[in-house]
């Protein structure tokens, strides 16, 4: 079966699964106790108004009605209006989604960029001084919250050392770029905006460490096993024994095999940067997607909480699917394996 | 051709080169600004915030109708002066002219009667203090317009300060329809959430997820040239962030709400203080009056006598002990009312009294908290303090959420809560009304359930009170009722307390002169930043 009707099918029946979140979210936002409008509109709202919020909302109407209207809205790209910001949450998620998108874009390169290395060299070098100091990095990394790095990179790099900026996206003193994807660093480029950029990339440094590196760290754990494993297999010994230098062996022939397990975890890892980026949010005042989440749910704002919910299962499956099909182009076998299975 | 190391080495130096260039491009600061920590999300309609962040948006982006001084008076503002008809059902404002929004317009007694009305129709945020009293609003000439009231309403002169005009002309251009407000559409809340529609001290110039920037208004009416250039909320409350940020100069004043451990931790800095005052907020533990045991007066009487006040105030520092349901420096509240203390003797008494006596086992009492450690304290005192006469209490901590969806039936609000609450307008109704009407039973305000017809009649008989001097002595007699009823601990009067920098900032609201109620210390105008002592200190 060719790979792009497997990525058709793919995309058929995570539409199946998406409606399945849909109702299961709903359901749950909508059974929790409490009166929304009355969270809505503050205590001493009156009845009347409270009525109209109701009626409004339609939430004078059974679940399966409200369900409805609510798909069918949500169908048009409308989530309804944000009990908490009174904003449409469509607005909120269309600009918090994008702080959240390029803090997630630059921790994401620090994870590869780093972890990858450092779990290349730690195989290359094992058990030697220099992997059991990856090695450590990577434990350090892996049971240390991301919050911690947070608050101690706060206080290093901002109020100590003063060099790099405490909060935020950008200075004040600037003016955000005219929008064109939402993401300052990116808008920045394509408006030949330097300062702004150089800026907007300060603002990025602390945050996105802080939320990279147990991502970092446990990339790093896996390059390094999968490498050292794969140094071991006969095609690599044979390269060696034909005197291929051990850069060439390493580029060509090792780091494509030993990155499929890493590709595979980096989606999850892409998922759980923008759901679980809450406390870095927190403590950097970024105004992103997880921040606005967790504030919808403590503050019992259904529809945020719908809306927010769906847009991450959205990026879960479509993190899934493009990583199903970038190891299927880094090991075709695997395909293979799955039409057979078929 | 360069060899490894050299090669090594090269681009070891590029990236020190750009990370050494980028660290060294800054941005200059703004050299008259007030930055401000804030709650988030800012609500800056006036028909629909009134939460704490909202409110300090709205004083500095809209204007009142009229304002008060330092000491709770009324005092001309965009109405220079007005009248009140001989049955005090007709009040008429004369406005000054040549007023200007931040888009040129001018302000005329058309934009007020539109903000009335579309405040009475959203009938959200503060709209709750005109809605069953105004029964139309009149314009009778470009510069003057009329209330007339359905009744009486004593307190209405004192509630306008919060009442804020905003631009008919510009948000009628931006309604969009269809909306709930029938022909009004969505009354052009859709365009006020975040654009700039009023006539203040301030200009919106920015607003970001992560923070409210303003500019001074180079327009304004009246002199502001002492006034900081520019306004900015920012958006975080978090401790680790406003400590750096404090001691960076790059934040000027906290916001409420701190806990005392972070401001501790902020006065530490040098030249930053605490300011503290009292601002018309009170503590109070309020009781299930319809939930055994609290059902019995006696029980009720017993933890009021229970309780640690001397404590509760040395917990929360600037506060004092609360003397009845509205804090004293609210007009109409009753100095001379009874005051419990701490008397174990006596709440053992009352305890003896109780028909629960002897069967405390069978009703285990829970006691709520939420919002913050302050009130976990107050919890967990009145806990400590309930095992000296023999009761039992579970300290539970809830969201705000839970709290509210809890008080909406007498079966799921708590026996006992820490509540704190505010005046709205510098006059004890506020307060009584708020917290004891039946109108406000099955609400997060009311955790007592009291729903007692006589008080209702009282609290609707005083506010209907032309008289000043007659209408706070109905206040005073209200207050000594609901104390006998004791339906609540009436625990501390809480302070304001912010931290800010002393060294280069003038803040009327830190040297005590503070407006009381209607967020007035929050008013940017009324401060002076001095920029080159900021520099001093960054130097230093």
């Amino acid at each position: 079966m060719k790979r792009s009707i497997i990525f058709i099918k793919r995309t058929f029946y995570s539409i199946f699964v998406l409606w399945g979140l849909s109702v299961l979210i709903f359901v749950i936002s909508r059974i929790v106790p409490g009166d929304p409008a009355r969270m809505a509109l503050g205590a001493r709202a009156s009845e009347e108004v409270l009525q109209r919020f109701r009626i409004a909302m339609h939430y004078d109407k059974s679940i399966v009605v409200q369900y409805y209207h609510w798909f069918k809205d949500v169908l048009h790209g409308d989530f309804g209006i944000s009990l908490v910001t009174k904003h449409p949450v469509s607005e909120d998620i269309s600009r918090v989604l994008p702080a959240s998108f390029e803090l997630a874009i630059f921790a994401f390169i620090f994870i590869i960029i780093i972890g990858i290395t450092i779990g290349v060299i730690s195989a290359r070098y094992h058990n030697t001084w220099v992997d059991n100091l990856g090695r450590l990095a990577a434990y350090f990394g892996i049971v240390t919250p991301s919050f911690v790095f947070a608050i101690m990179g706060m206080l290093i790099f901002s109020y100590i050392l003063e060099v790099l900026p405490t909060m935020g996206r950008l200075s004040s003193e600037l003016i955000y770029p005219p929008k064109i994807t939402g993401l300052i660093t990116i808008d920045a480029l394509i408006q030949g905006n330097f300062i702004v950029f150089v800026d907007a990339f300060k603002h990025l440094i602390l945050p996105a460490v802080s939320l990279g590196l147990l991502g970092m760290a446990e990339d790093a754990r896996i390059t390094r096993s999968s490498v050292y494993n794969n140094l071991r297999k006969d095609y690599i010994v044979a390269a060696q024994s034909y005197g291929i230098p051990d850069r060439v062996i390493m580029f060509r022939d090792l780091l494509k095999p030993s990155l499929i397990p890493v590709v595979s975890i980096l989606a999850l890892q892409f998922g759980s940067i923008l759901s679980q980026a809450f406390l870095v949010e927190l403590i950097f005042n970024w105004p992103g997607f997880a921040r606005y989440g967790m504030t919808a749910i403590i503050q019992k704002d259904l529809n945020a909480i719908s809306g927010v919910v769906l847009i991450l299962g959205i990026f879960r499956i479509c993190g899934n699917i493009i990583v199903d099909w970038i190891v299927g182009l880094l090991d075709p076998r695997i395909q293979l394996i799955k039409e057979r299975s078929e | 051709m360069l060899n490894k190391k050299a090669k090594i080495l090269s681009i070891i130096l590029c990236i020190l080169g750009i990370l050494i260039s980028i660290s060294s491009i800054g941005i200059a600061a703004s050299p008259s600004i007030v930055r401000y920590s804030s709650d988030w999300p800012v609500i800056i309609d006036p028909s629909v915030g009134s939460d704490c962040q909202g409110v300090t948006a709205i004083v500095n982006l809209f204007d009142p109708l009229v304002s008060a001084d330092t000491k709770g008076n009324v005092i001309p503002h965009v109405a220079e002066s007005w009248d009140v008809s001989s049955d005090g059902l007709t009040y008429t404002f004369y406005l000054r002219p040549r007023i200007k929004f931040h888009d040129g317009s001018e302000l005329t007694a058309e934009d007020v009667k539109f903000s009335m009305d579309r405040m009475l129709t959203i009938g959200e945020g503060i709209s709750y203090l005109w809605l069953e009293n105004i029964q139309e609003t009149e314009v009778i000439d470009k510069y003057i317009v009329a209330f007339h009231m359905k009744t009486i309403f004593g307190p209405f002169l004192v509630t306008l300060p919060s009442f804020y005009i905003v631009n008919k002309e510009l948000i009628m251009a931006n309604i969009k329809k269809p909306g709930i407000y029938d022909d009004m559409g969505d009354y052009g809340r859709g365009y006020v959430i975040d654009h700039d529609a009023g006539s203040g001290p301030y200009i919106l110039k920015d607003f970001t997820g992560e923070y409210i920037l303003m500019e001074k208004n180079p327009n304004y009416f009246l002199d502001i040239n002492s006034a900081p250039d520019e306004f900015k909320m920012i958006g975080s409350t978090e401790p680790i962030l406003l400590k750096t940020l404090m001691a960076r100069r790059e934040l000027e004043m906290t916001n409420r709400w701190m806990g005392s451990e972070t401001l501790k931790s902020l006065a530490e800095i040098e030249d930053v203080e605490i300011a503290q005052w009292r601002g018309g907020g009170m503590e109070y533990i309020t009781m299930n009056t319809r939930k055994p045991p609290l059902d019995d007066i006696h029980v009720r009487k017993a933890l009021a006598w229970a309780f640690d006040y001397d404590m509760a105030v040395k917990l929360v520092p600037g506060s004092v002990q609360a003397r009845g349901p509205v804090p004293l420096l609210i007009p109409g509240s009753d100095p001379n009312s009874f005051q419990y203390h701490l008397d174990i003797e006596k709440a053992k008494l009352e305890l003896k009294q109780s028909k629960y006596y002897g069967h405390f086992d069978e009703y285990p009492i829970e006691i709520e908290w939420n919002t913050n450690k302050y009130m976990e304290k107050q919890a967990m005192l009145l806990m400590a303090n309930a095992t000296d006469i023999g009761l039992t209490l579970n300290v539970v901590e809830t969201t705000w959420a839970l709290f509210c969806s809890d008080s909406a039936s007498i079966e799921a609000t708590p026996h006992l809560h820490v509540l704190s609450a505010n005046s709205y307008y510098p006059e004890a109704a506020s307060l009584l009304q708020a917290r004891y009407h039946s109108s406000t039973a099955g609400t997060w305000l009311q955790g007592e359930w009291l729903l007692d017809p006589v008080l209702d009649e009282m609290i609707e008989n005083a506010i209907a009170t032309k008289d000043k001097d007659e209408r706070y002595a109905k206040y005073r007699e209200i207050t000594r009722y609901i104390i006998d009823l004791c339906p609540t601990i009436f625990t501390i009067e809480t302070p304001e307390r912010r931290a800010y920098q002393s060294a280069y900032m003038d803040w009327p609201a830190a040297k005590g002169e503070v407006i009381p109620v209607y967020k007035y210390d929050n008013s940017i105008r009324f401060i002076k930043v001095y920029p080159e002592k900021r520099e001093e200190l960054l130097k230093k």
